[in-house]
């Protein structure tokens, strides 16, 4: 998920602009970890950048399974000094893409006038990846972004970790990483939940989340985790984020800051059998966090506390390979500070949001997708404001609902096409003028054409 | 939150602190299986998923023979390209050697019985062969109980997909790094193939 742009609604009330309009999109695939393992794609990915039960393995692994010549040194006692990669683990990945919405947009600065449907992004997003083994035990994925809505260079997910086999059945590992879920093996959560993980970066999307969803990436984080893998089935994560935006200083200036450290933990539980596997799992966040932006990082706080379910399922044949995941996040907001000084309407509101998601792939060659989504939480006024054209909300409800559907062709295992289309039926609290301006919800529906490639 | 990364710092060093072996190619193969083939083969080389046959109790010179082969690319069916020829690639003859002894040393999978008519089919063909069609019996080469012998494989406890998986590589010529098995499987049909593997996974 690119973290460049926006700032979410709900942490950031005031700002609420048309340009502002969100950019999601995921990218775990990376071809330095084919030609670092000598693995195909298809090791690790059923298409990039869900993982299979051996790609879930490598990731908790730390990246490291190697078959490279080496670079190597050794201390006269033998001990190992140094184990590189002959080729450096680098990979770039290059988006194209085009959005159309239902309804053009209207203008961003003239009133009454309207904005050219159907964008070009060239590119959507362009990144460098640094992914492998950096020593034995330790490896990372890096990704850095140039972001075609921003046109700005920016640091992406990060993960890097230290895993070891204490021995058969117990895998124990550090993750250092900038994104709640990103260090997740399955892809039911949400940094790279599957099968939507890209979407438009310039058509509108809802504009409430919730902390796990997005909110703490966006406010800028690191995080530290220590987890464990017992008998391949059992999975447990403990951690903690931190604020770690790109600033100077922490202070005033700084928008939506962590009070301290926001604690992350995970629970899942996987079965195998044959070809088949299962995953269901729980996970949460609790995020103390001063709004900043003018107000001094002292005083009360607003408290984000997020737990949340997922599930998935997959099966890979030889042929057919059926995948199916889901994620429900419940997100009890306790806003102290925001509702002090007169920003929200509410002392506390909620916040819900459930998605489900099935794809169906043929020889990994042609695929299908088709998923539902649905947020709903506190009627906020103050929090959820009207007024902005295509953002706003009329209602002052967080609510939205729709469904996706999309094809997929895959010629080679690193390349890409999908055409995605998304239907809304309520957006920003209503399917009707749900802006204030008398944009419908379905005025939102979106067609995308994404190309995209990793080599 | 501080002790926690007090706690994750004292990790770190204490896993840290165990030490790494001296160079990959002095890796103990119980390392070697446990930290990296297990990941497909399972622990102690049972594995799950019937893409990845089981090691366990596997001949010590079939493993040899075919970790040979994908490292010379010599077995490249389907599967054998996307996993194995990057993972054998740098495996010196010392850590295959060391890596067939492990697996042979294991406790075979046990047999799982199926479907009785297919049974009954499988065991005729394993047993006597099918003199029609010029196929011989697979007792003769791997065994009364389907344990193997030397270069020919066990096949009791493998995963009964898998077998089908290797015999239509055979077959269609994706797998070429048996000569005899080619020859063998020339005229059977699918559904002898699946009783035959069938009734040599159960044994």
């Amino acid at each position: 998920m690119s973290k460049l742009g926006w700032k979410r609604v709900r942490m950031c009330a005031c700002a609420v602009t048309v340009a502002g309009a969100l950019g999601s999109g995921a990218a775990q695939a990376v071809p330095s970890y084919a030609r670092q393992t000598g693995l195909a794609c298809e090791a690790c990915h059923t298409a990039f950048p869900e993982l299979t039960p051996y790609g879930r393995r490598f990731k908790l692994n730390g990246y490291t399974i190697d078959n490279l010549p080496q670079v190597s040194g050794i201390s006269p006692n033998k001990q190992e000094t140094l184990l590189l990669n002959q080729l450096a683990p680098l990979s770039f990945m290059f988006q194209t893409s085009y959005t159309r919405t239902k309804s053009a947009m209207p203008d961003s600065t003239l009133p009454g006038e309207l904005a050219k449907n159907g964008q070009v992004l060239f590119p959507q997003q362009a990144s460098l990846f640094y992914a492998g083994r950096i020593a034995p035990n330790l490896g990372a994925f890096v990704q850095m972004t140039y972001d075609g809505t921003s046109g700005t260079f920016g640091w992406d997910n990060t993960d890097i970790r230290y895993a070891r086999s204490i021995n058969e059945n117990l895998l124990l590992g550090l993750s250092l990483n900038n994104n709640p879920t990103v260090q997740d093996p399955w892809n039911s959560t949400p940094a790279w939940q599957t099968p939507f993980d890209q979407r438009s970066s310039v058509a509108p999307s809802p504009g409430a989340v919730t902390m796990l969803d997005g909110g703490l990436v966006d406010a800028g984080v690191a995080g530290l985790s220590m987890y464990g893998y017992l008998y391949n089935s059992v999975y447990a994560e403990f951690g903690g984020y931190h604020s770690a935006p790109a600033a100077a200083q922490l202070d005033s200036t700084s928008t939506n800051v962590v009070n301290n450290l926001a604690p992350y933990w995970r629970i899942a539980y996987e079965h195998q059998w044959g070809r088949h596997s299962w995953e269901i799992g729980a996970y949460g966040v609790v995020a103390k966090i001063h709004p900043g932006g003018g107000i001094a990082l002292s005083g009360p706080t607003n408290k984000y506390e997020d737990w949340a379910l997922d599930s998935q399922y997959q099966y890979i044949g030889d042929d057919h390979i059926v995948s199916v995941s889901t994620t429900y996040i419940d997100e009890k907001q306790t806003l102290d500070s925001t509702y002090g000084a007169g920003a929200s309407t509410n002392a506390s509101d909620r916040l819900k949001t459930f998605r489900i998601g099935t794809s169906y792939l043929y020889q990994r060659k042609y695929g299908a997708a088709l998923g539902y989504f649905r947020t709903t939480g506190s009627s906020d006024a103050l929090l959820y404001p009207s007024g902005a054209p295509v953002v706003g909300f009329a209602n002052g409800s967080p609510n939205s609902n729709g469904w996706t559907g999309e094809l997929d062709w895959l010629p080679y295992q690193n390349l890409k096409l999908a055409l995605q289309y998304t239907g809304y039926s309520k957006f920003n609290g209503a399917s009707s003028n749900y802006d204030g301006n008398g944009r419908n919800a379905s005025d939102n529906d979106t067609s995308y054409l994404l190309f995209w490639f990793n080599y | 939150m501080k002790w926690f990364f007090a706690l994750a710092a004292a990790a770190v060093l204490a896993t840290g602190a165990s030490g790494v072996p001296a160079q990959p190619s002095e890796q103990s193969a119980t390392e070697l299986a446990t930290g990296v083939c297990s990941a497909c083969h399972g622990p102690k080389g049972q594995s799950i998923s019937s893409v990845f046959p089981n090691l366990a109790g596997q001949q010590a010179n079939y493993i040899v023979l075919q970790l040979d082969a994908f490292r010379s690319h010599e077995r490249g069916d389907p599967n054998a390209r996307a996993y194995m020829w990057g993972m054998a690639s740098q495996l010196s003859d010392a850590a295959i050697k060391g890596l067939a002894d492990y697996y042979a040393a294991q406790k075979p999978a046990p047999g799982e019985v199926g479907d009785k008519t297919v049974m009954v089919e499988g065991a005729k063909i394993y047993d006597e062969g099918i003199a029609a069609q010029g196929v011989p019996a697979c007792a003769s080469c791997h065994g009364k109980d389907a344990q193997g012998n030397g270069a020919f494989p066990r096949l009791g406890g493998q995963h009964a997909d898998y077998l089908v998986a290797q015999l239509q590589g055979f077959q269609t010529g994706t797998r070429v790094n048996a000569p005899i098995m080619t020859a063998v499987v020339r005229t059977m049909s699918p559904e002898q193939i699946r009783a035959a593997a069938a009734y040599a996974a159960s044994k």
